[in-house]
């Protein structure tokens, strides 16, 4: 398997990235470009997908954590400079003495900030269906914004080995419990027997005779693969379902009305928390109407909150010599981000496992929106809800137009994840 | 059928208990010995209880008394089916096997619970014992078709869609009956993403009974969701017509295939068919004329059209017919970017234009009692007048439909032709009178915003500024019509444009010009323009004049000095409102006259020198364009 790079443990994690900073130090006569990420930047979903651009040129850039933004810096080029204006991402020429100065200014112990080099970007797969659903996929919309190619991969592809092609995997509004994403009042549209079909067509073709075993197949080949290194991100229902589709290697948590056969009786009994990435002790919904999969998700804000205007998610902020991985991923121009809903909006924080990383939570309410961790030598990052600039996104809406919200902060924590990889190993600080 | 037959009046009780509970509908299916239900009251009891364990999921509880129960009343049926449903809670397969094994033991008819017995094997893993259970059901009365359908609903409890299909073919053929379980095969040959199949199904219900159609369409359209779907049941369509060439709805079906795969002339071919055989005389041709016109199919549209005139030019269709022809041919021109003249005004050859103008005028000839009468005169004075230049016709024409037909959306829409007409003959008291009296029959809608327009436009012409100010004033109140941002460029530009003192000159001798180009006297235009930046080269408007100018040579052919003076425009006036505008300008003219690498240079400077212009993001794509960039995945 081809990684571009694979943390361990976070001291481990740590510990590489540190190696970042002798390599920082960029020559004083030449001069750079700097992109910042605050308030001034004109396209902050873009400024992504130039970095990305940059990286695939084999232009090193570094990534300024917490300052301004979490910018980022590299060698000023004329077809850099020309590319940025096309794709209008807003950038400031600087001398190399200020760069030295912006530099030696990050390093600074006084300063909650720190240099990350990126060299080379992540091969990135997305695990999603040929056929076309009802809803927009907020990752493939901020990669397609931010021009940052992907391969669309599914299961044949993931049980045939494809995955180890691919740096970074992501998941979206997936169901890996074989419950077709519990749309029972959809199930005589078009889609959900296209969807239907082909998941049993797919599932006989591997030798299985439901789609729930086929999924547990999936999910513990993805298991296999951020074990083995990979980076897997997953976003609203494709978050809660691979844990409880690990959980469930043992037992049967699908309802009749999905696979023809009753639930385990003894499921919960049955279920292995300890085969789980993020979350323990959770119990599935039995209850095959109900649109959701398990006590996981605790649902959409209570009813003064679930309201655009209120409702929102606050970033931890962590030590970014100290705790670079978390540090990346929750970079932002803003420390309070807006909620959106999802068929999986929030976790139970007591769910949580507590060797995982809480990265963002609703305030005063017990649960995370936003959690990272680390299995085996890759990692895994749960985001919840489905579409950050689309507040309750519906079957059959229009997918999000981002060039009306070049600045989300929502989106920006996705497209953090894909650069995460990018990033060189350093050795810790200490 | 009964459930429950009891001399005491608590199997009564029973009767509606089980009944409330659900448990009619399941017993009614599954055959069994009416005699040997008779239930003590102590059953009612214990049976309540159990159906309480049930739902409080303690299943070996409730086990334990159902079994109590079934041993104590075999023949009562509920009892039997809550106990097999109880077993298949926890998936005590080989128990609910066991226990439909006894029932098929003491039933003389067992069908029902051989596909019982099949469904449970299945679910227990035994597929092959499964598949021995379902055809040993069949085998109980191989002649019914109501056996058939049992296994059916059992397979397709599974999703065992495959074998279901092998099944009732199989029923047929045994039957002999091809009309059995069509919309069920069909349903199943959906599901299982063989459509051509399906259509064949459906041809077959169709061919019993025509008035199935849009039940038909219905069904076949949830799942007609590729080209390849639509391509296979188009074959099978087509064979069914060849078939039965007589049937209506089997030609129907095979037109609506058409269309959905955008066959618009195959399409064509086989509503022909169905208005010569059914004697429609040009109706159904006209109806999918319209359908083609709207898919944009115009050559499609057009024979259709052309044949209900030829065909039948008596009937009620064809007056219509030519209508829509020739407003489908306004269309294509329009599409295809067609003139009658070119820049330097010679006649081009006969294209769509003439053809709409002359299908128009046929009209006029052949239908002079329509209802339509107005507005195709009406069409004809505003084809006269701006696709033809001729304005004496088009006056003529207007001024019919005005006087002839007064209170008819033709005679409004022709009075405001009128009055752009008069401004173009330089009559602009006319051209006042006739907007301001359609204005105060109007009051409002967007004829009624449009003659404001006009208004405020002739005010300006004729250099009288607060009054044109005024017009404006009162249409930007309403951002909703089309012509609000006109409204709201003029009243920028009065504002930025008067001086250097009261008497305006700069902008009355600017506004002369305008009106000039408005009235096509390009040359003229152009001098006055180059004697006023002359004169006034200074002046706050000497960036609008060089606009004026390089359009102008545009229009006039002169592309080469076109682009010299958009790119001057932002050397000169770089501040200017225009400066990213004319850059866009030069470089759409360069791209379009061969010469992309410049165009891109100077979309490129649009970039640089005007980052904040709202028209970076049409920069950005026309560069991409340019580059052949591929976005997404």
């Amino acid at each position: 398997m081809r990684k571009l790079t694979s943390f361990a443990t976070g001291a481990r994690l740590v510990a590489l990235l540190a190696l970042t900073m002798l390599l920082s130090v960029r020559s004083a006569t030449a001069q750079d470009i700097l992109i910042p990420m605050d308030e001034s930047q004109s396209d902050h979903l873009k400024a992504y997908g130039l970095t990305f651009w940059a990286l695939e040129r084999q232009v090193d850039v570094d990534w300024l954590l917490n300052y301004r933004g979490g910018s980022f810096l590299m060698v000023r080029e004329a077809d850099i400079e020309a590319e940025l204006r096309v794709r209008g991402v807003h950038y400031e020429v600087i001398s190399g003495s200020r760069t030295a100065s912006i530099i030696s200014e990050v390093e600074s112990d006084a300063a909650n900030t720190s240099v990350v080099r990126l060299e080379k970007p992540p091969k990135i797969a997305v695990y999603a269906p040929d056929q076309t659903l009802p809803w927009d996929d907020a990752v493939l919309l901020a990669l397609t914004y931010a021009e940052v190619p992907y391969d669309m991969i599914y299961d044949d592809d993931v049980l045939g080995g494809a995955l180890d092609e691919y740096d970074w995997l992501h998941l979206h509004h997936e169901d890996f419990t074989g419950q077709f994403g519990k749309f029972f009042n959809y199930r005589t549209t078009a889609w959900y027997i296209e969807q239907q079909r082909e998941a049993e067509m797919t599932a006989r073709r591997h030798g299985y005779r439901k789609v729930s075993d086929l999924k547990r197949a999936v999910v513990q080949r993805i298991r296999e693969y951020v074990g083995g290194g990979g980076f897997l991100f997953a976003m609203c229902s494709g978050t809660d379902t691979f844990d409880l589709a690990l959980a469930s290697h043992q037992t049967d948590i699908v309802p009749a009305e999905y696979d023809g056969d009753p639930v385990d009786p003894d499921a919960l009994t049955r279920l292995d928390y300890g085969h789980t990435f993020a979350f323990q002790d959770f119990r599935p919904v039995f209850n095959a109407r109900e649109y959701e999969h398990s006590d996981i998700d605790s649902g959409p804000p209570p009813q003064p909150l679930r309201n655009p205007a209120v409702d929102y998610f606050t970033l931890f902020e962590f030590s970014a010599k100290y705790d670079q991985v978390p540090t990346m991923l929750t970079q932002n121009h803003v420390a309070t981000v807006k909620g959106f809903i999802g068929q999986t909006t929030n976790f139970r924080k007591h769910l949580v496992k507590p060797n995982v990383v809480i990265l963002a939570e609703a305030p005063g309410r017990n649960e995370v929106r936003y959690l990272h961790g680390t299995f085996g030598e890759g990692t895994f990052t749960f985001y919840g809800g489905h579409d950050p600039e689309d507040y309750q996104h519906f079957v059959g809406d229009e997918p999000t137009d981002l060039s009306l919200h070049k600045h989300s902060p929502g989106y920006r924590l996705i497209l953090n994840n894909i650069l995460f990889p990018a990033a060189k190993k350093k050795k810790q600080k200490t | 059928m009964t459930i429950l037959r009891s001399s005491r009046p608590f199997s009564f009780l029973l009767a509606v208990l089980l009944a409330s509970a659900g448990l009619m509908t399941s017993a009614v299916i599954s055959p069994r010995s009416a005699s040997a239900q008779n239930v003590e009251e102590s059953q009612v009891g214990r049976f309540q209880l159990a159906e309480s364990f049930l739902r409080a999921a303690q299943y070996e509880r409730a086990i334990g008394m159902l079994e109590h129960l079934y041993a104590e009343s075999p023949g009562t049926h509920v009892f039997y089916e809550r106990l097999r449903e109880a077993y298949e809670s926890v998936k005590r397969y080989d128990a609910a096997i066991a226990l439909v094994d006894d029932k098929i033991s003491s039933e003389t008819s067992p069908t029902a619970y051989l596909t019982e017995k099949a469904r449970l094997l299945y679910l227990k893993g035994d597929e092959a014992g499964a598949r021995v259970q379902w055809e040993r059901a069949i085998a109980t009365n191989p002649t019914s078709p109501s056996v058939y359908l049992l296994v059916y609903r059992s397979l397709l409890q599974l999703r065992l869609f495959d074998y279901a299909i092998e099944v009732l073919e199989d029923g047929r053929s045994v039957i002999d009956n091809d009309t059995l379980f069509q919309t069920d095969l069909a349903y199943l040959y959906n599901l299982t993403n063989q459509p051509d199949k399906a259509v064949g199904k459906f041809l077959e219900l169709l061919a019993l009974n025509q008035n199935q159609l849009n039940y038909v369409k219905s069904q076949l359209g949830t799942f007609l969701n590729s080209e390849d779907a639509i391509e296979k049941s188009i074959a099978v369509a087509q064979e069914g017509v060849a078939n039965e060439p007589l049937n209506r709805s089997f030609r129907e079906l095979l037109g609506w295939l058409l269309v959905e795969g955008d066959d618009y002339r195959e399409a064509l071919e086989v509503y022909r068919g169905i208005d010569r055989l059914d004697r429609e005389e040009g109706r159904v041709l006209f109806g999918f004329g319209l359908i083609a016109a709207d898919g944009g199919a115009y050559d499609v549209a057009l024979e259709s059209f052309d044949e209900v005139l030829s065909r039948y030019p008596e009937s009620a269709s064809a007056p219509e017919a030519m209508r829509g022809l020739a407003m489908m041919q306004e269309k294509w021109a329009e599409t295809l970017g067609e003139q009658v003249f070119d820049i330097a005004g010679t006649r081009q050859e006969r294209n769509h234009w003439d053809e709409a103008l002359e299908t128009y005028q046929r009209f006029l000839i052949e239908y002079p009692q329509h209802p339509q009468f107005p507005d195709v005169l009406r069409r004809i004075g505003s084809l006269q007048q701006d696709v033809f230049f001729d304005l004496t016709a088009a006056e003529t024409v207007l001024k019919e439909v005005v006087a002839r037909y007064p209170q008819t959306d033709a005679a409004n829409q022709a009075a405001y032709d009128l009055g752009r007409l008069a401004v173009t003959q330089n009559r602009l008291e006319d051209a006042r009178i006739q907007f301001s009296r359609l204005l105060t029959r109007l009051r409002t809608g967007d004829l009624a915003d449009l003659a404001r327009y006009e208004l405020a436009q002739l005010h300006f012409y004729k250099g009288d500024f607060d009054a044109a100010d005024s017009f404006t004033r009162a249409m930007q109140e309403n951002t909703s019509t089309d012509v609000a941002n006109d409204a709201i460029d003029m009243k920028v530009l009065l504002i930025e444009s008067k001086g250097p003192d009261s008497l305006n000159t700069p902008l009355r001798r600017f506004a002369r010009i305008q009106l000039l180009t408005r009235q096509r006297d390009y040359q003229v235009a152009l001098n006055q323009l180059d004697d006023l930046m002359n004169e006034f080269g200074q002046h706050a408007l000497a960036d609008d004049m060089l606009m004026e100018k390089a359009q102008l040579q545009a229009r006039t052919g002169d592309t080469e000095s076109a682009i010299m003076t958009y790119l001057q425009l932002p050397l000169l006036h770089p501040a200017s409102f225009y400066g990213a505008q004319s850059l866009v300008e030069a470089a759409s003219l360069q791209a379009r006259f061969g010469s992309p690498d410049e165009a891109v240079a100077t979309y490129q400077r649009v970039l640089t020198e005007y980052p904040g212009s709202l028209l970076i993001p049409t920069v950005r794509e026309a560069i991409r364009a340019l580059r052949g960039d591929e976005l997404g995945s």
